[in-house]
C-alpha cells in the first residue's frame, strides 16, 4: 500500500513542455499558506507561460532556522502563526538563494477552488491569509524598498480562484507588463492547464486516499483523519505530527484529499440525504450555517466523513495559534467527529515551538487509545449502517455484522490535549 | 432507530417564530451606538414588534463571553455574546428559562463574510448551549441583502420596507453623533450638548414610530426615497441644539478614529470608552460613521462586479444599479446633514480613498474593513483633517490586524503621520490608554503649533482674535459651518478665517 507523503508531492512541474514563448525569467514562490492546496496550479501556469521548469522556486518548508535568518526584524504585525511566518519566506527568496530571482510572486488568493462550490455560500480564503502578502511586504518596504534594491519584480495580484474565468483576466492583468509578448489566449490557455493539472493532482490524492482505506476495510484495520488547513502539511507549522503518528502504523488521511467516489459517498451519506437532512453529500448546511470560508467549509465536512466512515477511528486537528478562523468551529468539528464514537484529539495553538517530549507523549497516548477502542469503533460505526460498504471499498471485509444492535462503544472524552479515562491505566508513554 | 441521522451533529435552527407570536414575543437587539438603538427600537415598535435594546455592554459580559464559547474569540464576539448571556439570565433566574425561551427572541446582523463576525452565531449557539438555553431562538439578518422577505406567517420579516427604515436610521443618528462631537469639545455649559442630543434622538424616535407599517416593495422604495418624514425631524431636532454657547477658540488636537465597525463605533467599555476618554484628555474627536462603512460596502460590491464585466451576464446591470443605489445613499445622508445646517461632516469620497490605499493595500482585499482604514487614514492626514489617527482594532482581529501591518508601509511613506493602532482586548485599559496617550500627547503639540501659526498666517494675537469672534457672534454658534481653512484643528482655522487666511 502506497502512504501519500504529501511534503513530497509539493509543486512537481509537469512533464510536458510549454508550447508557447520561452521566457527566462526567475521566479520564486514563497511555500505558504493557501499554496499548500493550489501549488500544482501555480507551478503548471508558469512552466505554460514559458518559464524553464527549474526556474520556478519554492522557499523551502518553514523552519525556525528560516525564521530567526531571513525574517528577523521584518514583522509588522501581531497575527496567526502561519502568516507571520510569511517574512521567513520572503526573506529566504530575497537573500537566500544562490542564483537570484526576477520576480517574487505572492498571489493574494481571494478564493479557494473546492469540491464544495455550489453547495456553500461562498468559497473565500481567511481574511488573514488573503491579506498576509500585503502585511508582509510592508515589512520589506518600511524603511526602503527591499524588491528594488535586490531588482526584484513584486508581483501580487489579486486571484479569485474559484472563478476561473475571472483568475485567467486578473493574472492577465498583472502579468501583461511584465511578460514580453504575454496575450490573454496565452493566459487564457496557461490558466486552464493549470486548473487542469490541479485538477488531477487532487485527483490522485484522492485515489491514493482511496488505496489507503481499501486497505483498511480489506484488512478491517483502523486509520487517523488529519484535520487541518492546508498549511498544516508544512512541517514547520503542524510539526509533522502526523508522520509520528504514521510510524505506528497508522495511515493517515488528510480531510483535503478524501475519497469522493460516488459509491463512497453514496453509502456514506444516503440515510441522510433520504432524512431531508442534506440534499447531496457536499451539502453542510445542517451542520455549518455561514459557509463562506472554503478551508473552513472543507473542514467541516471532512469532519463529519471522517465521523461516519467506519475505518477512521481518530480525527487528530491541527490549529495554529491565534487561528480565527478555526476558533469559532472548535465545539462543532469535535461534536461532529465524535458524534458515533470516533476518538477525536486536538493539537491547538501550534507556533515555532515544537515541544517534542511532549508531543511524544500525546502521540503514544493517541496509539494507545486507537489500539485499544479501534475495533469497537470500527465495529460501532459499520453497524449504524442499513447496507454493506459498496463494492469499492469492500473488497475482503469479514463479517462486522453490519446488521447488529450493538451499542456504540463507550466514548471517550478527549478534549483539547487532554486524554481523560486514563485513570489506573497503563500505555505506552505514561510517565515517559 | 437510524443513528446516522438521529446521533450526528446538527448545527442551532432556532424554533419558528410565527406572525401570531408578534404580540407576545419581544425582540432582543444591540451592538450599535445608543442613538442607533433608540432608532432601531422605535423602528421595530413602527413594523409592529415588541422590542428592547439590551442592556449596556459590561466588562463582566466580556468575561461571561469569554466564559462560555469557545477560546480564542476576538473581544467584539466576547462583548456581544457575553452581553446578550447575561441578560438571558438574569431573565431566566426570574421567570425561568422555558419562559425566556417564550417570551424573546434576538436578532443581531450577519456579517461580511469569512471573519469571524461572520460566524458569530457559533459563539451564540455555545453561549445558550451553556446556558441551558438551547430552545432560545435567534435570528440573523444579512447585511449585504438588502430584501430578505420571508413567507408572510415569518415572525420576523426583514423585508426591504424594514432595512430602507434601517439606513435612514443609522444616517440620523450618525448625523446627530457628528453635530454632538463637534460641539461638544467647546460647550460653555458642560452637559448642554449631550442634552439636547438626547432631546434629537427622541424627536427622531418619535418620527420612525409614526411611519407607514408595512408598504409594498416598489411603493415602500418610493416613499423612503422621497419622504421628508425623517428630514423634518432633524429640523426640529436642530431646534434642540440652537442656543449652545460654545468657545472654539480652545486649541484641540483633532483625532479621528477609525477601526472595526464594531469598536470603532461603540462608545462604551468595548473601547475603554476611547471617545470619552480622548474629550477628557482635552481632542475634539471624528467619531467613525456608521454610514462610511456601508458606503465601502457598496463601493467594494462595484468593484467586484467591474472585475467581472464581459464575465458574468448581468454584472454591468447590477453595477450601474449598485453605483444609483450608492448615489441615493450618499444623497440621503447629505440630505439629512443639510437639515443640520450641513455641520455634520460628509462621507469621503470613496474613489479617492481608494487610490489613496492603493499603493500599500490591494483594494480587492475584503474582510471588514478592507483598504478602508488605509485610506482614511492617509486621507486624514494628507488632507489635514485630524492630526491624529486613532485605529481600534480587536487584539486577534482577522482583517483588522491585517491593514495594521499594511501600516507599517505607509508610516514609512508619510513619517509626519501620527498614528495609534490600537488593539482593544477589553481588559486592559491602562495599556492601551497610555499608548494612546503617547500619540495624542504628540498630537496636542501639532495642534498648539498649528494654532500659533494660524495666528502668525491671520496676523492676529489671540487676544485680537478673541476680539474678532465676539464682533461675529455666528462663529460661536452651533450651527456655523467652521470653513476649512488648511489647518487640521477647529481654533486654528476659526482663527484663519476671522483673518481672511489660510495655510
Amino acid at each position: 500500500m502506497r502512504i501519500p507523503i504529501l511534503q513530497k508531492a509539493f509543486a512537481k512541474a509537469p512533464s510536458a513542455r510549454a508550447a508557447g514563448q520561452k521566457r527566462a525569467l526567475r521566479i520564486g514562490i514563497p511555500r505558504v499558506l493557501n499554496q499548500w492546496s493550489t501549488h500544482r496550479f501555480w507551478t503548471t501556469l508558469f512552466v505554460e507561460l514559458g518559464i524553464g521548469r527549474r526556474d520556478i522556486v519554492y522557499s523551502s518548508e518553514t523552519s525556525e532556522a528560516q525564521q530567526l535568518k531571513f525574517g528577523k526584524g521584518r514583522g509588522a504585525v501581531d497575527c496567526c502563526y502561519p502568516v507571520k511566518c510569511m517574512i521567513g519566506h520572503y526573506g529566504e527568496l530575497l537573500d537566500g538563494l544562490k542564483r537570484p530571482i526576477d520576480i517574487l510572486f505572492s498571489p493574494i488568493i481571494l478564493t479557494v477552488p473546492s469540491f464544495l462550490c455550489g453547495n456553500v455560500r461562498e468559497n473565500m480564503a481567511c481574511p488573514r491569509v488573503i491579506a498576509g502578502p500585503e502585511s508582509t511586504r510592508a515589512g520589506f518596504q518600511r524603511e526602503k524598498d527591499t524588491f528594488a534594491e535586490k531588482g526584484v519584480t513584486y508581483v501580487s495580484p489579486s486571484v479569485s480562484l474559484a472563478e476561473p474565468a475571472l483568475a485567467a483576466r486578473q493574472l492577465f492583468n498583472a502579468f501583461k507588463g511584465i511578460l514580453d509578448g504575454l496575450t490573454p489566449a496565452e493566459m487564457q490557455r496557461a490558466v486552464d492547464r493549470a486548473y487542469g493539472a490541479l485538477h488531477e493532482f487532487d485527483s490522485e490524492m484522492r485515489d491514493q486516499s482511496l488505496e489507503v482505506l481499501t486497505s483498511c476495510a480489506s484488512g478491517n484495520r483502523p486509520c487517523i483523519l488529519a484535520l487541518g488547513r492546508p498549511y498544516h502539511m508544512d512541517s514547520g507549522i503542524g510539526h509533522a505530527i502526523e508522520n509520528e503518528l504514521q510510524a505506528f502504523g497508522y495511515p493517515i488521511l488528510w480531510g483535503q484529499y478524501l475519497p469522493l467516489h460516488p459509491e463512497v459517498l453514496d453509502w456514506l451519506y444516503k440515510d441522510l440525504i433520504r432524512a431531508g437532512r442534506i440534499r447531496n453529500p457536499f451539502d453542510i448546511s445542517d451542520i455549518w450555517k455561514t459557509s463562506h470560508s472554503a478551508n473552513t467549509n472543507e473542514l467541516l465536512w471532512a469532519a463529519r466523513y471522517g465521523s461516519l466512515m467506519p475505518w477512521i477511528t481518530c480525527c487528530i486537528r491541527f490549529s495554529s495559534y491565534e487561528c480565527g478562523m478555526d476558533q469559532p468551529t472548535y465545539s462543532p468539528v469535535q461534536a461532529i467527529a465524535e458524534s458515533l464514537g470516533t476518538l477525536f484529539f486536538v493539537f491547538q495553538d501550534l507556533d515555532e515551538t515544537k515541544p517534542a517530549g511532549s508531543v511524544r507523549i500525546r502521540v503514544e497516548t493517541i496509539a494507545y487509545y486507537l489500539e485499544r477502542k479501534s475495533p469497537k469503533i470500527m465495529q460501532g460505526k459499520l453497524a449504524a449502517f442499513q447496507d454493506a460498504p459498496p463494492g469499492i471499498l469492500l473488497q475482503n471485509v469479514p463479517d462486522t455484522g453490519t446488521a447488529s444492535q450493538d451499542p456504540l462503544p463507550e466514548p471517550v472524552q478527549t478534549g483539547s490535549l487532554e486524554i481523560a479515562d486514563t485513570t489506573n491505566r497503563q500505555h505506552p508513554g505514561a510517565g515517559s | 432507530m437510524n443513528r446516522i441521522v438521529n446521533d450526528t451533529y446538527r448545527a442551532y435552527e432556532p424554533r419558528p417564530f410565527t406572525a401570531d407570536q408578534r404580540k407576545d414575543v419581544t425582540l432582543l437587539f444591540g451592538g450599535v451606538t445608543w442613538r442607533a438603538e433608540q432608532l432601531l427600537e422605535g423602528l421595530f415598535k413602527s413594523a409592529g414588534y415588541n422590542a428592547q435594546r439590551l442592556p449596556d455592554v459590561t466588562v463582566e459580559d466580556l468575561f461571561l463571553g469569554r466564559e462560555l464559547a469557545d477560546v480564542g474569540q476576538c473581544c467584539p464576539t466576547a462583548f456581544t455574546t457575553g452581553n446578550l448571556s447575561s441578560f438571558l439570565k438574569q431573565e431566566a433566574k426570574r421567570i425561568g428559562p422555558q419562559e425566556v425561551a417564550e417570551k424573546y427572541v434576538y436578532v443581531t446582523a450577519g456579517a461580511c463574510g469569512s471573519c469571524r463576525f461572520g460566524q458569530y452565531h457559533q459563539s451564540y449557539e455555545l453561549a445558550l448551549k451553556n446556558l441551558g438555553l438551547e430552545a432560545f431562538r435567534l435570528f440573523l439578518v444579512q447585511q449585504h441583502e438588502i430584501d430578505q422577505s420571508k413567507a408572510s406567517d415569518a415572525g420576523l420579516q426583514t423585508d426591504i420596507h424594514l432595512l430602507l427604515s434601517t439606513a435612514l436610521g443609522m444616517m440620523a443618528a450618525d448625523a446627530i453623533q457628528d453635530l454632538e462631537y463637534q460641539l461638544r469639545p467647546y460647550e460653555v455649559q458642560p452637559g448642554a450638548t449631550n442634552k439636547a442630543a438626547q432631546k434629537a434622538v427622541t424627536e427622531i424616535y418619535d418620527a420612525m414610530l409614526g411611519r407607514p407599517k408595512t408598504l409594498p416593495k416598489w411603493r415602500s422604495v418610493g416613499w423612503h426615497l422621497f419622504t421628508r418624514r425623517f428630514t423634518g425631524a432633524m429640523r426640529r431636532a436642530r431646534g434642540y441644539f440652537e442656543g449652545i454657547q460654545l468657545d472654539r477658540l480652545r486649541v484641540k488636537p483633532m483625532v479621528k478614529i477609525t477601526g472595526e465597525f464594531y469598536l470603532a463605533t461603540a462608545e462604551g467599555v468595548q473601547n475603554y470608552n476611547m471617545h470619552s476618554w480622548l474629550e477628557s484628555e482635552g481632542a475634539e474627536v471624528q467619531p467613525a460613521p456608521m454610514v462610511v462603512w456601508f458606503d465601502y460596502l457598496m463601493r467594494y460590491g462595484g468593484q467586484k462586479l467591474e472585475q467581472r464585466f464581459g464575465v458574468n451576464k448581468n454584472a454591468r446591470r447590477n453595477f450601474a444599479m449598485l453605483k444609483l443605489g450608492q448615489r441615493v445613499f450618499r444623497a440621503k445622508y447629505d440630505q439629512m446633514r443639510k437639515a443640520l445646517g450641513g455641520v455634520p461632516r460628509p462621507m469621503p469620497d470613496q474613489d479617492e480613498l481608494r487610490k489613496l490605499a492603493a499603493p500599500f493595500f490591494d483594494n480587492m482585499i475584503n474582510g471588514g474593513e478592507g483598504d478602508l482604514l488605509i485610506g482614511k487614514a492617509i486621507w486624514a492626514h494628507t488632507r489635514k483633517k485630524a492630526h491624529m489617527v486613532c485605529e481600534l482594532s480587536p487584539y486577534a482581529c482577522l482583517p483588522n490586524t491585517m491593514s495594521i501591518g499594511a501600516m507599517a508601509a505607509v508610516q514609512g511613506a508619510y513619517p509626519g503621520m501620527l498614528y495609534a493602532p490600537i488593539e482593544v482586548k477589553g481588559d486592559s485599559d491602562v495599556h492601551a490608554l497610555s499608548r494612546c496617550q503617547m500619540v495624542l500627547t504628540e498630537a496636542k503639540t501639532r495642534a498648539q503649533d498649528e494654532f500659533q501659526a494660524a495666528l502668525a498666517a491671520a496676523g492676529l494675537t489671540l487676544d485680537e482674535a478673541r476680539r474678532r469672534a465676539s464682533d461675529r457672534p455666528e462663529v460661536n454658534a452651533p450651527f456655523w459651518k467652521v470653513p476649512h481653512r488648511g489647518a487640521a484643528g477647529t481654533a486654528a482655522n476659526v482663527v484663519l478665517e476671522l483673518g481672511n487666511a489660510s495655510l
